[in-house]
C-alpha cells in the first residue's frame, strides 16, 4: 500500500498543481486548448491519490512488483506522452509559420512592385 | 519561336553575398528571355541589400527556413503567377546556366515532369569528394529500392518541373535537406523524372550547407525521410490529380 503520509503529500501536490494551472489560465499564459491535456492528467492523478486501490490494481495487472515503481513508471509514461504531443504542436506551428513567412514574402514583393509603379507614375504625372 | 511558355528560374540564397550578384548577372546575360526570382532565405549577410541595390527580382523571407522552405516559396510564387515551368538553381554558382535549355527541353516537349541536372551521367566537371559521392550512391540505391527508379545525382538542386509539379511542390515540399525526398515525392505522384547530364563547378565562394560534421546527421535524416515519404504514399501509388 502507499503510505498515508505520502498520500497526503500527493494530495497537496495535486492541489498545488491545479492552482498553478488555474493561475496560468487566468494570466492567459496558457491556452485552454493546450491545457486540457494537463487538466485531464491532474484529474487522473487526483483520482489515483484518493483511490489508491485503483492504482495498486492497475500496477498489479501490468505485473509491476513495487507500488512506488509503478507510480514512477506511469508518471514517466505520461510525461513522454505530453512531450510527444508538444512536439506535434511545435511541428504544426512550424508549418504554419513557414506558410505565413512564404506568403508574407510574396506580398512584400507585390507591395514593392506597386510602390515602384506608383513612384514612376507620380514622376510621369509631374513631367506631364 | 512559337514557344510562349512562362519560365521562372528560382534561386534560393542563404548568405550568398559573395556570389549572388555574379550569378544573377550572368544569368540575365545568358537567359534574358526567362524570369528569375532570388529567394533570400533570411540571410544574415548582405544578400538582401545587394538584391535591393541591384534591383533584382527577389522574395525576402523574414526568417531563415532552410533551402526547402525557400524553394517552396519560389514554387508558390510560380503557381500564383501562372508559370508553366519552374527551374531551381543554387545561388552559389555551382550550377551552370549554359545547361538550362537541356534541362528545360524534356519538360517543354512533355517528355518529363521533373528533370534533374546530373553531374554523374557524363562524369565531367566537378564531381564532388569521394565520401560525398559514396553518400549520394547510398541514397540513390535507397531510392532505387523504395521506388524502383534509378536516379544517379539525387542531391542535385538543379531541377526543372512542369506546371503540375509547381502545383504539387507549392503545396508540399520537403524541408531541411529536401532534394532526395523531393525525388521520391515526384515518383510517388507518378511524375516522369529524367536526369540530364550537366557539368557543375566547385563552389566559387561561401560554404556548402553540408559540412563534414553534419554529414552523418544528413545521411540519417535523409534516409529516414525517404523511408517515411515512401511509406506515407502507401502500397498503392498516388493517383494523378487531373
Amino acid at each position: 500500500m502507499i503510505p498515508a503520509t505520502l498520500r497526503v503529500t500527493l494530495i497537496v501536490a495535486v492541489i498545488c498543481y491545479f492552482i498553478m494551472i488555474l493561475y496560468f489560465l487566468k494570466q492567459k499564459a496558457l491556452n485552454l486548448k493546450y491545457t486540457l491535456l494537463w487538466i485531464v492528467a491532474g484529474v487522473v492523478m487526483g483520482i489515483l491519490v484518493i483511490v489508491p486501490e485503483l492504482l495498486v490494481f492497475i500496477i498489479h495487472i501490468f505485473g509491476i512488483q513495487d507500488n512506488m515503481n509503478g507510480l514512477f513508471i506511469f508518471a514517466i509514461g505520461f510525461i513522454i506522452m505530453i512531450l510527444l504531443s508538444l512536439t506535434s504542436i511545435a511541428s504544426r506551428q512550424n508549418r504554419k509559420i513557414r506558410t505565413l513567412t512564404q506568403e508574407l514574402s510574396i506580398l512584400d514583393k507585390k507591395v514593392r512592385e506597386l510602390e515602384e509603379k506608383a513612384v514612376t507614375e507620380d514622376e510621369q504625372g509631374k513631367e506631364g | 519561336m512559337g514557344q510562349k511558355e512562362k519560365v521562372l528560374i528560382i534561386i534560393p540564397a542563404f548568405n550568398e553575398a559573395d556570389n549572388i550578384v555574379r550569378v544573377v548577372d550572368h544569368m540575365m546575360e545568358q537567359a534574358p528571355q526567362y524570369d528569375y526570382l532570388v529567394v533570400n532565405d533570411g540571410s544574415t549577410d548582405d544578400t538582401l541589400s545587394l538584391c535591393r541595390r541591384e534591383k533584382f527580382h527577389y522574395l525576402d523571407l523574414s526568417i531563415n527556413m532552410g533551402i526547402g522552405g525557400a524553394v517552396q516559396a519560389g514554387y508558390i510564387y510560380a503557381r500564383k503567377n501562372g508559370y508553366d515551368i519552374a527551374v531551381q538553381m543554387d545561388g552559389d554558382g555551382q550550377h551552370d546556366i549554359a545547361y538550362l535549355e537541356e534541362v528545360l527541353e524534356p519538360i517543354r516537349q512533355g517528355e518529363a515532369d521533373v528533370t534533374i541536372g546530373s553531374r554523374f551521367l557524363q562524369k565531367e566537371g566537378f564531381q564532388s569528394s569521394v565520401s560525398r559521392r559514396a553518400g549520394i550512391n547510398i541514397l540513390s540505391f535507397l531510392i532505387l529500392l523504395t521506388t524502383g527508379k534509378r536516379i544517379k545525382d539525387v542531391t542535385s538542386g538543379y531541377r526543372a518541373v512542369n506546371r503540375r509539379f509547381i502545383e504539387i511542390y507549392s503545396k508540399d515540399y520537403p524541408m531541411d535537406y529536401p532534394e532526395p525526398e523531393a525525388i521520391v515525392a515526384a515518383i510517388m505522384h507518378l511524375g516522369r523524372v529524367k536526369e540530364i547530364p550537366v557539368q557543375m563547378r566547385a563552389r566559387e565562394g561561401g560554404t556548402s550547407s553540408i559540412t563534414f560534421k553534419k554529414s552523418i546527421y544528413y545521411m540519417i535524416k535523409v534516409t529516414l525521410a525517404i523511408l517515411i515519404c515512401r511509406m506515407s504514399y502507401g502500397v498503392r501509388r498516388a493517383k494523378r490529380e487531373d
